[in-house]
C-alpha cells in the first residue's frame, strides 16, 4: 500500500507484509496472547490496556512498513507508550534512565533516517542501498553509528544497556515477558532491516555481539533478583543474534534463535511472575526449597532453562547449533569460540536460577505453605513448552518458512529434506533421533533401576541430609547456595568483566553534563538585562556574518 | 539391528571403563609405593552397591539425578563411533555431529546437579558450583581446538575428522592438541584441575548425598563415560582407530598420558584453576589456532 503524504509528491509511505514481516508479527501476536492469560491475575487500570494495545499496535506498524518514516514513527510510538506502560510500577531514577535512552536511539535514528533521504529523497527500503551509496565516505561512517546506535539501544548491547535490567526488574510482572520476549525483538527487526537493506557492518556487529554475550553472562551470574538474571540473561542471548548477523549468511540462525529466545523468555519470565505472585519475592536468598510445593511450575521452568541453555534435547539447540555452523562456515573461529565459551558459562545462572528458587532449602518458614500457582499461569507456560518440545524434536519443521523469507531476501535457503534433520552447510543433525535415543535410554535406565531389589528409602524430613557429622535443625542455615558465582569476582580476569564500567561512564558523563549546564548558567543567569545584552551581540554578530 | 550395535558399544564401554578404572587405581598407587586393590575391585564394587540396604532419597528429582547423568554418558557415547570407517560400533553418529557431542558432554553433569540441589544438602551446591565454575573455563581452550580442527577438515562430521588425517591432528598442530590436553585432563577429573573430593567416595564433588544404588549408578557412568572421552580425543587428535586392537591401545596411552598427570600434581582451587585455564592453555590454544588456519 502506497500513500503520498500532504500532497508531498516525493514521500511515499508504504506498508508491505513481506514473509520477514509477518515471521515477526507472528511473534508479536503470540507474545501478546501469551501474556494476556495473566490478566485475570492482576488487577490493572483501564489505560494500561489501552497502552498495551497501543504498544502492540506500534510494533505491528514497525514490523510492517516499507520505508524508514513509518518504521521511525512505529518506533517513536513504541517508546513513549513502553514509556507510559513502565511509569505504573518504575522508580523515577529508572524511569529517567529509559527515556533518556529511548530518546537518544530515536534522535539518533531519526538523524540517520534524514541522511539517507537528503541524497536521494526516498525513505523506501528498496531505495535505501542507493541512498546510502550516495553519501559521502564520512557521512556514510556517521550514518551506520548513529544507526547502530540507536538500535544498539534497544537490544541492550553491552555499553548501551543501562536502562534495560532496572526497567525489566521493575516493571509490572505481566509486562515483563512482553518486554523482553517482543520489545527487544524490534532492535533484531532493525538490525535485521538494516543489515539486508543497506550495509552489513560485518566484524562490528561480530565483535560487539560477543563481547555482550560474555560480559552479560558474567553480569547475570552475579544477579540475587530472579529479574535481573532474566535480563541480563536476555542481553546476552541477543547479543548471539547480534553477532550471527555480522555473518553473510547469519539470517537463518538470527531468525531462529529469534524465535526460540521469545518462547523461553516468555515461559521464563512468566514463571517468575507466578513464583512473585505466590510468594511476593523475587530474590533467591529469599526463596528456595519450593520444588515439591509447585511441582508443575518446576518442571516448566527446567524446560525452559534446558532451551535457554541450548541443551540437545529441546529447541535451544536447534538455534545454536545454526548460529554455530553460519559462524564455522564464515571462517569466524575466534568469534565462534567465545561464543561457545558464553554459552557454557550460561550452564552457573541457569543453574542458580532453578537453585535459588525451587531446589535447596526454604529459607523463610512461610514458604512451607504456598500452593502451586494460579491456571492462569500454568496454561501460556504449558503452551509455550510444547511449542519448545515440538521444534526439539523436528527441528527443520519452521525451516520452510524461513526458506520463504530468505528467498525474498535473496539469500542462499537452508538445506530441507524432512522436518526431523536440520542442515547445514558443515553438519546436521537428527532432532527426533536425538530426544528418541535419549528417553528410550532414560526409561530403560529408569526400570532398570526401579526394579532392583534394594529399595532407597525416604528421607524423614528436609533435616535428613549428611551434614560433616553434625544435625542441621530449623535455626542451621542451609540455602546459601543462591550465593553461587561469587567466587567469580577472585579471578582476575573475570573481576576485571565485572566492574559497573559502563554506570562508571554514564556517572562521569553526567557529571561533565552538568558541570556544562552550571558554566552555561553563569552567562545565562536568567538577568533580564543580561539576557537583553545577549540577544543585541547576538543579532549583530548575525547581521555581520550575514552581511559579509 | 542397530539395538543390538547399541547394546555391544554399551557392553564394551562398560567392561573397559571399568577395567581402565581399576589400572588407573593400581597405577596411581605405585606412584605412592603401595600396592593398589585387584584390578576388578571397582567393578565388584559398584554391583555390589547396586544391591545394598539403605540408601535415603529425597524425592522424585533425586531420583532422577543419577539416571539423568547415566543417560547422559550412554547418549554420549551412543553419538561417537568407535571406528573411523564402517557401519560396526558407528552408534546413532549418523544422526549427530561433533557439537552435538560437546552439549552432550555437559548434559550429564547438569541432569545430577539438579538432583543434588533437591536433596538439599549445602555441601552437594557447593561441589556443583566449583563443577560449573571449573567447567566453562575448562571447555575454552577445548572448544577453540575442536573448532579449529572442524575448520580444517572441512566437517563437523566425526568419523570424517578422524578418517582424514594423514598425520594425526595431535603432530600437525601441536599447540591445539596440548591446549586441549590441559582442558581433557580437567575433563577426566584428574589433578590440577579436579574438583574437591575422594575420586571414588564423593563423586565429582557434589554428590555426598548419594549412596548405595545410586553410587552405583554413578560409578557406572563414569566408567562409560570415561571411555566415551577417550575416543572422542582419539578421533579427533590421533588419527581415530579400524580396529579394537587400535583403539584399545590409543586410548589407553592417552589415559596413561593423564592419569600420570593427575598423580604428579597437586590441586588447584578452583579460581585458581579457572584463572591458569582461562590464561595458559587459553593462550596456547588460541596461538595454535591462528598458526593453523592463517592462509
Amino acid at each position: 500500500m502506497d500513500l503520498t503524504l500532504f500532497g508531498l509528491t516525493d514521500i511515499v509511505l508504504s506498508l508491505k507484509a513481506t514473509s520477514l514481516a509477518n515471521f515477526f508479527a507472528m511473534l508479536i501476536s503470540f507474545s501478546f496472547v501469551m501474556v494476556l492469560f495473566l490478566a485475570p491475575k492482576y488487577v490493572l487500570t483501564k489505560s494500561f490496556y489501552a497502552l498495551l494495545t497501543l504498544l502492540t499496535a506500534s510494533l505491528f506498524l514497525i514490523v510492517y512498513s516499507n520505508d524508514y518514516l513509518l518504521f521511525f514513527i512505529g518506533w517513536e510510538v513504541m517508546s513513549i507508550t513502553t514509556y507510559f506502560l513502565l511509569s505504573f510500577t518504575l522508580s523515577k531514577e529508572a524511569l529517567h534512565k529509559y527515556i533518556i535512552f529511548a530518546m537518544a536511539s530515536a534522535l539518533s535514528l531519526f538523524i540517520a533516517i534524514l541522511m539517507l533521504y537528503s541524497t536521494n529523497h526516498s525513505f523506501l527500503y528498496a531505495d535505501a542501498h542507493e541512498s546510502f551509496m550516495l553519501l559521502t565516505d564520512v557521512n556514510s561512517i556517521l550514518f551506520v553509528v548513529l544507526m547502530l546506535f540507536a538500535i544498539f539501544i534497544k537490544l541492550g548491547t553491552i555499553g548501551f544497556h543501562y536502562w534495560l535490567v532496572d526497567a525489566y526488574e521493575e516493571s509490572q510482572n505481566l509486562f515483563t515477558p512482553f518486554l523482553s520476549a517482543v520489545v527487544s525483538k524490534m532492535g533484531v527487526y532493525a538490525l535485521i532491516i538494516f543489515v539486508v537493506n543497506i550495509t552489513q557492518p560485518a566484524y562490528v556487529l561480530a565483535v560487539m555481539g560477543v563481547l555482550t554475550s560474555i560480559i552479560a553472562t558474567f553480569k547475570a551470574i552475579q544477579e540475587d533478583n530472579a529479574k535481573r538474571l532474566l535480563a541480563y540473561s536476555s542481553i546476552a542471548q541477543l547479543g548471539y543474534i547480534v553477532t550471527v548477523l555480522g555473518v553473510a549468511d547469519g539470517l537463518g540462525g538470527a531468525l531462529y534463535h529469534s524465535l526460540i529466545h521469545t518462547a523461553v523468555k516468555l515461559l521464563l519470565f512468566i514463571n517468575v511472575a507466578g513464583i512473585i505472585y505466590v510468594t511476593g519475592r523475587s530474590k533467591f536468598s529469599e526463596l528456595g526449597g519450593l520444588i515439591y510445593r509447585m511441582p508443575q511450575s518446576f518442571v516448566l521452568l527446567l524446560i525452559g532453562i534446558i532451551a535457554l541453555a541450548g541443551m540437545p534435547p529441546l529447541g535451544g539447540f536447534a538455534s545454536k547449533f545454526m548460529i554455530y555452523t553460519s559462524l564455522l562456515d564464515a571462517k569466524y573461529l575466534l568469534i565462534l569460540s567465545a561464543v561457545m565459551f558464553s554459552s557454557a558459562s550460561a550452564f552457573i545462572y541457569v543453574y542458580k536460577l532453578i537453585y535459588g528458587i525451587y531446589l535447596g532449602h526454604p529459607s523463610n518458614k512461610k514458604l512451607e505453605s504456598v500452593k502451586e500457582v494460579p491456571l492462569s499461569f500454568l496454561l501460556p507456560q504449558y503452551i509455550v513448552a510444547i511449542v519448545l518440545v515440538v521444534i526439539g524434536t523436528f527441528p527443520a519443521l519452521v525451516v520452510p518458512y524461513f526458506n520463504k523469507i530468505l528467498e525474498e531476501l535473496n539469500l542462499t535457503a537452508i538445506p530441507f529434506t524432512d522436518t526431523a534433520t536440520l542442515m547445514t552447510p558443515y553438519a546436521q543433525y537428527n532432532g527426533f533421533v536425538v530426544i528418541g535415543a535419549f528417553g528410550a535410554t532414560f526409561v530403560l535406565v529408569l526400570l532398570l533401576f526401579v526394579s532392583l531389589r534394594s529399595k532407597a528409602k525416604e528421607a524423614k524430613d528436609r533435616f535428613d541430609i549428611a551434614y560433616c557429622g553434625e544435625e542441621p535443625n530449623e535455626g542451621t542455615h542451609l540455602h546459601y547456595g543462591f550465593g553461587m558465582g561469587k567466587e567469580l569476582k577472585r579471578v582476575g580476569f573475570i573481576s576485571v568483566i565485572l566492574k559497573n564500567s559502563s554506570s562508571y561512564f554514564y556517572d562521569f558523563l553526567a557529571k561533565q553534563i552538568s558541570a556544562l549546564s552550571q558554566m552555561t548558567r553563569k552567562i545565562y543567569s536568567g538577568k533580564l538585562s543580561l539576557n537583553f545584552n545577549i540577544a543585541i551581540v547576538f543579532l549583530i554578530i548575525l547581521l555581520w556574518w550575514s552581511l559579509k | 539391528m542397530i539395538v543390538i550395535d547399541l547394546f555391544l558399544m554399551l557392553l564394551v564401554a562398560y567392561a573397559v571403563g571399568f577395567l581402565y578404572y581399576g589400572l588407573y587405581r593400581n597405577i596411581t598407587a605405585r606412584f605412592q609405593r603401595r600396592f593398589g586393590p585387584p584390578v576388578w575391585q571397582s567393578f565388584i564394587d559398584s554391583v555390589k552397591f547396586f544391591f545394598k540396604e539403605e540408601s535415603t532419597s529425597h524425592g522424585w528429582m533425586f531420583y532422577l539425578g543419577p539416571i539423568i547423568m547415566m543417560s547422559g554418558a550412554i547418549m554420549t557415547l551412543f553419538f561417537i563411533p568407535f571406528f573411523s570407517s564402517g557401519d560396526s560400533f558407528s552408534g546413532l553418529s549418523a544422526y549427530g555431529n561433533l557439537f552435538l557431542v560437546l552439549y552432550l558432554l555437559v548434559l550429564g553433569p547438569l541432569g545430577n546437579a539438579l538432583g543434588v540441589g533437591t536433596a538439599g544438602n549445602p555441601f552437594g551446591v557447593m561441589g556443583v558450583t566449583r563443577g560449573l565454575t571449573r567447567l566453562f573455563a575448562m571447555e575454552l581452550p577445548f572448544y577453540i581446538a575442536v573448532i579449529a580442527i572442524m575448520s580444517l577438515s572441512g566437517s563437523a562430521d566425526i568419523a570424517t575428522i578422524a578418517s582424514g588425517q594423514t598425520t594425526f591432528n595431535a603432530f600437525a598442530y601441536p599447540l591445539l592438541f596440548i591446549g586441549a590436553l590441559f582442558s581433557f585432563i580437567g575433563m577426566m577429573g584428574q589433578a590440577p584441575f579436579d574438583v574437591v573430593g575422594a575420586p571414588v567416595e564423593v563423586y565429582s564433588g557434589p554428590a555426598s548425598e548419594f549412596s548405595g544404588k545410586f553410587l552405583a549408578l554413578l560409578m557406572s557412568q563414569s566408567a562409560i563415560f570415561t571411555f566415551a572421552k577417550l575416543v572422542l580425543m582419539v578421533h579427533l587428535f590421533l588419527g581415530g582407530a579400524s580396529g579394537f586392537l587400535e583403539l584399545l591401545l590409543k586410548t589407553f596411552v592417552l589415559f596413561i598420558l593423564v592419569i600420570s598427570f593427575g598423580s604428579l600434581y597437586g590441586r588447584f582451587k578452583t579460581p585458581q584453576s579457572v584463572d591458569f585455564l582461562l590464561k595458559v592453555p587459553t593462550t596456547i590454544a588460541v596461538v595454535g589456532l591462528i598458526l593453523a588456519t592463517w592462509s
